[in-house]
């Protein structure tokens, strides 16, 4: 429990606590017994690993919630022009903005690219790291931030297949006994509108849970035209939102905001799901291999069941967003309660996206680092047991798809050729598969 | 009639339904139409100039066969030079409340710009935003019924837009130029502005005087750097309207 002493904020001010002290343990080193001032005084540096636009906007996003007491010191991608882009854009915005002028710090000999970035900014002298690249890559790199002894804010989902969530739920395990903070971008659960209602739904405004609808229904959303020169790799990592072994497809990438909620309300994650989806749509191979579509019932312990629907097809009904009904009442859980105990959030709106780390900083300068890993662990397999229920065909069982030998994960070490990976076919698509499964 | 109703979607069908008031002048107007689709809208003369101003806001009908569209040849101009297409939303721009019939919304200034250079490129006509005098000038004209009875406000509205032309025309025999969704205009200089007030807006908020500059908050919760240039995550009170020049 020594080697959590790397960073810079870590090896100058993280002491020995004797709250948690355990016959036998070494103790992780915390902040708690600092007072708030030193706490506060210190400046987290902070990495960026993988410069995305969401990359770029969560670095923005933490020094709009850090004020002078954070800087972005160092960036990695694996493309160098993505780097490059993230770069000049987040100069433009410091040149706009004199804060960011003093929070943004990355030099040249910070900016990495290649397949082993992120080990480079990982290596550098930072206190905290953003994960955002593609989710198929989380795992690995999120084990290796909780090694080197990073504070981690990492974009969801956190894993694409069932190998992955176990390798998180490990290293939020690890996170967790070196007092190191994890927080996720599920950002309503950071979301004073929804934090107000939960705690109401929680206090039994609605009386006992009985059920629920989450949707995410939209249109189609971007694609990277294949260019002259680029790999199989290249290629499929460039619209990495169309290959399941990248993104966990969309039922996982963007709808599990909404399974989220769902078990956010009911207390719990689901223990069984059943669900169809398809291709109908999305079919130019342009688009990989995913689904356009999906609807799954979710059946959770108390035996309440949540319908979930996902869809992106242009020119169809949109929605997104969440309801649960209960003994007493129901609830649209980003904002009211209508029942027996009423409730309509009036409170002051705050942009979720900053008070996830406003709530993350926090809680590394009080010594009581938030851990989400678990959590977000369990989302992301509640969303991957959906996406295995329609891609299968068949009832899909929480602790046999935890359990499952299943590994999305291309053997490619890096640039080359990669087949595109079949399309899913209920009745024959197994859960326990490779990438080409 | 009935025929012709119900083989126009959209624009034309509402504002066909819900008529001018018989006490007010009808005034001179045109349907317009892009080719390829079968979107309809109608343009009104603006009396005392050589404008035409659209009866209702921008729908989304309208604004989908620009956004979903790829530039081809019948923009009278080679792909190179065509209007850029937004970008997918990450969400539902429309919040779900309603589509076919009803504004287009989350809009940027410089979408609904372009849009307007979409259309004259299709129709041939010089279609772009109302400048903020051109709309101040229609408002004067259009006012002078109660905005309560004409526009969704926030008393009335429900939380929502409402589908284009639902309330009865005004003066000018347009719809919704007040309440509903607010309109772009173009301005010389600075932020951008949206005039006439929402239906998130009181209702004496409302009508020709109601004015908003753009700020941060419009945009707040787009999570990605650099900002959508073409969607704001945090507006669906923002809508536009169209006028045509000679």
């Amino acid at each position: 429990m020594t080697d959590d002493t790397s960073g810079r904020f870590s090896r100058r001010t993280f002491v020995k606590t004797t709250t948690m002290a355990t016959a036998g343990l070494v103790l992780p080193r915390t902040l708690s017994a600092l007072t708030p001032d030193a706490a506060s005084a210190e400046v987290i540096r902070i990495g960026v690993i993988g410069c995305g636009g969401r990359g770029s906007g969560a670095a923005r996003d933490v020094m709009r919630a850090g004020g002078e007491g954070v800087q972005i010191v160092a960036m990695g991608d694996l493309f160098p022009d993505r780097l490059e882009r993230a770069r000049a854009n987040l100069a433009k915005v410091a040149s706009e903005d004199a804060m960011v002028e003093k929070q943004f710090k990355v030099t040249p000999e910070t900016l990495f690219s290649g397949f082993d970035a992120y080990q480079k900014v990982l290596a550098t002298d930072i206190d905290m790291v953003i994960l955002a690249t593609p989710p198929g890559f989380r795992p690995v790199h999120l084990a290796a931030a909780v090694a080197a002894g990073k504070h981690i804010f990492m974009e969801k989902p956190v894993a694409v297949d069932a190998a992955g969530v176990r390798s998180v739920i490990a290293s939020a395990a690890a996170a967790k006994s070196k007092n190191l903070a994890i927080v996720a971008g599920t950002q309503r659960r950071h979301d004073p509108a929804y934090v107000s209602v939960m705690r109401r739904v929680h206090d039994g405004a609605i009386g006992e849970l009985t059920g629920g609808e989450v949707y995410w229904n939209q249109g189609g959303l971007w694609n990277a035209a294949r260019q002259a020169g680029w790999s199989d790799v290249e290629w499929q990592i460039r619209n990495w939102l169309y290959f399941t072994w990248a993104s966990g497809d969309h039922i996982v990438e963007q709808h599990i905001h909404n399974i989220d909620v769902a078990n956010w309300a009911m207390g719990a994650h689901p223990v069984r799901a059943v669900g169809v989806g398809g291709r109908q749509w999305r079919t130019d191979g342009a688009y990989g291999h995913i689904f356009d579509h999906f609807a799954i019932d979710f059946e959770y312990p108390n035996g309440a069941h949540v319908m979930s629907m996902c869809r992106q097809i242009d020119g169809t009904a949109n929605f997104v967003g969440e309801r649960f009904v209960g003994t007493r009442g129901t609830t649209d859980p980003s904002s009211r309660i209508t029942g027996q105990q009423s409730f309509t959030f009036a409170g002051e709106k705050k942009n979720p996206y900053v008070e996830e780390h406003v709530d993350l900083l926090a809680s590394i300068r009080t010594g009581k680092p938030l851990n989400e890993g678990q959590q977000v662990a369990q989302t992301t397999l509640s969303a991957i047991m959906g996406r295995e229920a329609a891609y299968t065909g068949q009832a899909i069982v929480w602790d046999e798809l935890l359990n499952a030998s299943q590994d999305l994960a291309p053997p490619q070490t890096g640039f080359g050729s990669l087949a595109v990976p079949p399309v899913a076919m209920p009745g024959t698509t197994k859960v326990a598969r490779t990438w080409n499964g | 009639m009935r025929a012709l109703v119900r083989r126009l979607p959209g624009v034309a069908m509402v504002s066909l339904a819900a008529s001018c008031p018989a006490s007010a002048p009808a005034q001179e107007s045109y349907t317009d139409s892009v080719t390829g689709t079968l979107v309809r809208f109608e343009m009104v003369k603006v009396p005392g100039t050589d404008l035409w101003i659209g009866r209702t806001e921008v729908t989304w009908d309208l604004y989908d066969a620009f956004a979903l569209s790829r530039p081809d040849s019948s923009e009278g101009r080679s792909t190179v030079d065509a209007v850029a297409r937004p970008t997918r939303p990450y969400g539902a721009p429309d919040y779900g409340w309603g589509h076919a019939g009803f504004p287009v919304i989350s809009v940027a200034y410089t979408a609904a710009q372009a849009f307007g250079e979409w259309l004259s490129a299709k129709t041939g006509k010089k279609y772009r935003l109302p400048t903020e005098s051109e709309w101040e000038h229609v408002a004067r004209l259009a006012a002078g019924t109660s905005t309560d009875a004409l526009a969704w406000h926030v008393a009335n509205a429900g939380g929502t837009t409402h589908a284009v032309g639902a309330k009865p025309a005004d003066a000018l025999g347009l719809h919704d130029l007040f309440g509903n969704a607010a309109e772009w205009v173009t301005v010389r200089s600075g932020r951008p502005v949206v005039r006439g007030g929402s239906f998130r807006d009181a209702a004496q908020a409302i009508g020709p005087s109601a004015r908003a500059v753009q700020d941060d908050t419009w945009n707040e919760r787009d999570p990605q750097i650099p900002q959508s240039r073409w969607w704001m995550s945090d507006a669906p009170f923002v809508g536009f309207r169209i006028v045509r020049e000679p």
